[in-house]
């Protein structure tokens, strides 16, 4: 009988379960997806309460969907923060009442974390630099001492709110990431927008503004995207070669909802040629939240002999990926 | 600058840096090369622009005496700069090796230097170890292309708080230390009320920068 680990994720808009085995075979990932409705953000609140009606039936089929016995599953994983208060609580209800009723031991996730790891079995890359791109994140990471560091970040908006809330601007319903994508390909036509790099970091907010003030003059909505994936991709990428030069690291990998965006993956891969390292972009079905993220670092961490009480399953909603002591890496390398 | 005889020494994230003489005298070429993932309008503009802010940058910090490798060329459509070669080793190649004296007495120095180029009204823009360069006559700033002249809190708060996400990110171990080291010699130059306001505006930038996903 293989171990195996459930691991619930549920820091935003996706509520989603998936069982993993040890040695990191998925063997079931269902989600149920909050949509905020058009021109209008994520409503924490109306999210939760459809979390909250879904948990049952999404618990259910990964369990089901994975068809082992129940008696294999070795303990209940879930996304612990950084995310919104109201849907964290409902993922760690979700842990506490199935850790309690399978009687299992309780696993905290960072969900940084899990996009980070799922993302190396995955890609099958060991000690890469990481770029997470997200609606939650905008980073450039590396492990070094024992823990996931951070390089680089935005100072401001992340990738993903840069694309949701100009996206909403044009009037589409969040997520606008391929909606974007898909007009910035019909154009060729680049208007200028504010190029911010500052040191290993950048800032979004002068291109939301701009951009925005290019739809309101009537410029066609092709051209802005166009110019702004351009902008905002290529000061991401240049704050990614900065920290590629500084590492010194032989992989790059680009993790996150935006990874699923393939201009970006493009311009990672010409520059990472620079540099003589491999580039690798996770899946697409598996590059924005899930549950096998939770599952798989869950794992890793259970591994380690770090698992938590029923009551201490709380929620945090600010938790920086950098403060996670990664034992499971430490035990790797010894 | 054709024709002259240069060997590359470092790729770095920007630009190719070779060794090379200039008017006889050993030499610096840092060029700017074509970055092909950006659009070329884009990164022609980037690369002009910021070859020229080095150039001018680099003068100016000689000026109000921080130590800067001497500026001989620059070719600002070429985007290539020629300096002063200044043998040495880079700071984030020296930093895990030292006492921890050691690692307070240089990182006093980079205090000094920022807190000079600050109180002159100088944002380096791009204060990382690899940027600093320890020779046999004291530590050295190069890669001026991000400098602007700001007196504003922000930019200077900016210009720490990528020292601080350098050193936590890149140099844990001594961290904490190299930090209160660059604060106290800091403060010395610019007055604590000053580093004061700095310090509140650093701590304002890192909860802006903070998960932010409800939007
Ligand atoms: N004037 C100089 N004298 C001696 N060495 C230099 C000089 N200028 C640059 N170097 C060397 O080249 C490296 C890169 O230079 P610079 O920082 O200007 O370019 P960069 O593209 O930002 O590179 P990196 O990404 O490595 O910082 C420095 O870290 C240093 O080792
Ligand atoms: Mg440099």
């Amino acid at each position: 009988m293989v171990d195996s680990l459930i691991g619930i994720e549920s820091t935003a808009h996706t509520f989603s379960a998936s069982v993993v085995t040890s040695s990191g075979r998925i063997l079931s990932d269902v989600r149920d997806v909050y949509r905020a409705p058009a021109g209008g953000g994520i409503h924490p609140i109306e999210a939760s309460s459809q979390h909250m009606a879904n948990a049952p039936g999404v618990l259910r089929e990964a369990l089901l969907e994975a068809g082992i016995p129940i008696k294999s599953i070795r303990a209940v994983s879930y996304s612990m923060g950084p995310g919104l208060g109201p849907c964290l609580r409902v993922g760690a209800v979700a842990a506490r009442s199935l850790a309690a009723t399978l009687v299992k031991r309780i696993v905290p996730v960072n969900h940084a974390i899990g996009h980070i790891e799922l993302g190396c079995l995955l890609t099958r890359t060991k000690d890469p630099l990481v770029l997470l791109v997200s609606g939650g994140h905008s980073m450039v990471v590396a492990f070094s001492g024992n823990r996931w560091r951070i390089l680089g970040e935005s100072l401001d908006l992340t990738l993903g709110q840069l694309i949701d809330q100009f996206g909403r601007h044009a009037g589409l319903a969040s997520p606008c990431g391929t909606k974007v994508e898909e007009a910035a390909s019909k154009s060729a036509k680049y208007i200028e927008l504010p190029y911010t790099v500052k040191g290993n970091d950048v800032s979004y907010s002068g291109i939301l503004t701009a951009a925005k003030n290019l739809l309101d003059r009537g410029v066609a909505f092709e051209d802005v995207c166009f110019s702004l994936q351009e902008t905002a991709f290529a000061m991401i990428v240049e704050v990614t070669e900065r920290a590629l030069a500084f590492t010194e690291k032989k992989e790059v990998m680009v993790v996150g909802g935006v990874a699923a965006n393939l201009r970006l993956s493009e311009m990672l891969k010409t520059m990472v040629r620079r540099h003589s390292a491999s580039f690798r972009a996770v899946p697409p079905r598996y590059s924005g939240d899930c549950g096998a993220q939770i599952a798989w670092a869950g794992w890793l961490e259970y591994n380690t002999g770090n698992s938590i009480a029923i009551v201490d399953a709380t929620t945090r909603q600010s938790w920086r990926l950098d403060s996670v002591d990664a034992k499971w890496r430490d035990a790797r390398r010894s | 600058m054709e024709g002259c005889q240069t060997k590359l020494i470092h790729r770095g994230a920007e630009a190719d840096l070779l060794l090379g003489r200039w008017c006889g005298l050993e030499s610096i070429y840092k060029s700017r090369k074509p970055l092909t993932y950006r659009l070329k309008v884009l990164d022609d503009a980037v690369r002009t622009r910021r070859t020229a802010h080095e150039a001018l940058m680099l003068r100016e910090a000689k000026r109000v005496g921080v130590r800067t490798p001497y500026l001989y060329h620059v070719d600002t459509k070429g985007a290539v700069i020629i300096m002063e070669y200044l043998k040495g080793a880079r700071l984030k190649d020296r930093a895990s090796g030292m006492s921890r004296a050691g690692v307070s007495a240089v990182f006093g120095e980079v205090g000094t230097m920022v807190g000079t180029l600050h109180s002159s009204g100088i944002m380096h823009g791009d204060v990382t170890t690899s940027n600093l360069l320890e020779t046999s006559s004291g530590l050295a700033m190069i890669d001026f292309g991000l400098s602007t002249h700001t007196q504003r809190i922000e930019d200077h708060a900016v210009d720490l708080r990528l020292i601080k996400e350098t050193l936590t990110g890149a140099h844990p171990m001594i961290a904490d230390l190299a930090l209160d080291s660059i604060f106290a010699a800091y403060r010395k130059v610019v007055g604590g009320a000053r580093l004061k306001q700095v310090k509140r505006q650093l701590s304002e930038i890192e909860r802006r920068g903070r998960y932010a996903r409800a939007d």
